[in-house]
């Protein structure tokens, strides 16, 4: 029990730690990109020339989905920590956090034509946000179950 | 749900109190509430073996199937 709550406390500081950790990146991106730019430039994609807009515009968005998905991950920690698990709110924060994985894809999927690299980085969130999606269903049956079981007389 | 529970007809029939009946089935008043208002997804055949003593009476006459003419509709 004291190791599940330790491993509970972890996990959201782990989550505040990368929230904080995005948004300080976010202030970061512009001097990353120039130097990825101008300076490093590394892989290939169909359209060739400056990838500083696609690139900064592609993250920013990857942040925005992230920053999102890890204010909803907080809020499902939260009710974990307050032993509420099987319950609708908790469907939604999942559906949120899938739906954030998935739209991942599309930045960094466009990017593609620029980096070739970037689609790994794509198929990578869609298929976090497939695993998420299936996660969610599992609780939505588990939400179903749990109800069925306290109305039960 | 096409099954309607007559509960509170029967409580008031054997003029018996909501708290009187909770504690003589062994359940808890909200639960008896769940189960009187049709909230109820299921009942145990313990709990209904229990009512039908405490009330004299068959399941029948606290269960009712009432056909859902709105579910042949759509």
């Amino acid at each position: 029990m004291k190791q599940e709550i330790q491993s509970l406390r972890l996990s959201v500081i782990l989550v505040r730690i990368l929230f904080v950790f995005i948004l300080v990146l976010c202030c970061c991106v512009p001097v990353m990109v120039h130097w990825y730019d101008t300076e490093y430039a590394a892989g290939v994609g169909l359209v060739s020339g400056s990838v500083y807009w696609p690139l900064t515009i592609c993250l920013y968005l990857a942040a925005v989905c992230g920053e999102v998905c890890l204010w909803n991950l907080g809020r499902l920690l939260g009710n974990l920590t307050r032993d509420i698990v099987f319950v609708q709110e908790n469907c939604r924060y999942l559906r949120v956090i899938s739906w954030c994985c998935l739209l991942v894809t599309i930045p960094f999927g466009v990017f593609g034509f620029w980096r070739f690299l970037s689609f790994i980085v794509a198929a990578a969130a869609a298929f976090f946000g497939i695993i998420l999606r299936v996660l969610k269903n599992v609780f939505d049956k588990a939400v179903e179950l749990q109800e069925e079981s306290d109305y039960t007389i | 749900m096409p099954i309607i529970v007559n509960l509170d007809v029967m409580m008031a029939k054997r003029k018996i109190s909501s708290g009187d009946l909770a504690g003589k089935i062994g359940i808890t008043p909200a639960n008896l509430s769940i189960l009187k208002t049709g909230k109820a997804k299921a009942i145990r055949f313990s709990t209904l073996d229990k009512l039908c003593e405490v009330l004299d009476c068959q399941p029948g006459d606290i269960l009712e199937y009432q056909r859902d003419d709105h579910a042949d509709e759509t």
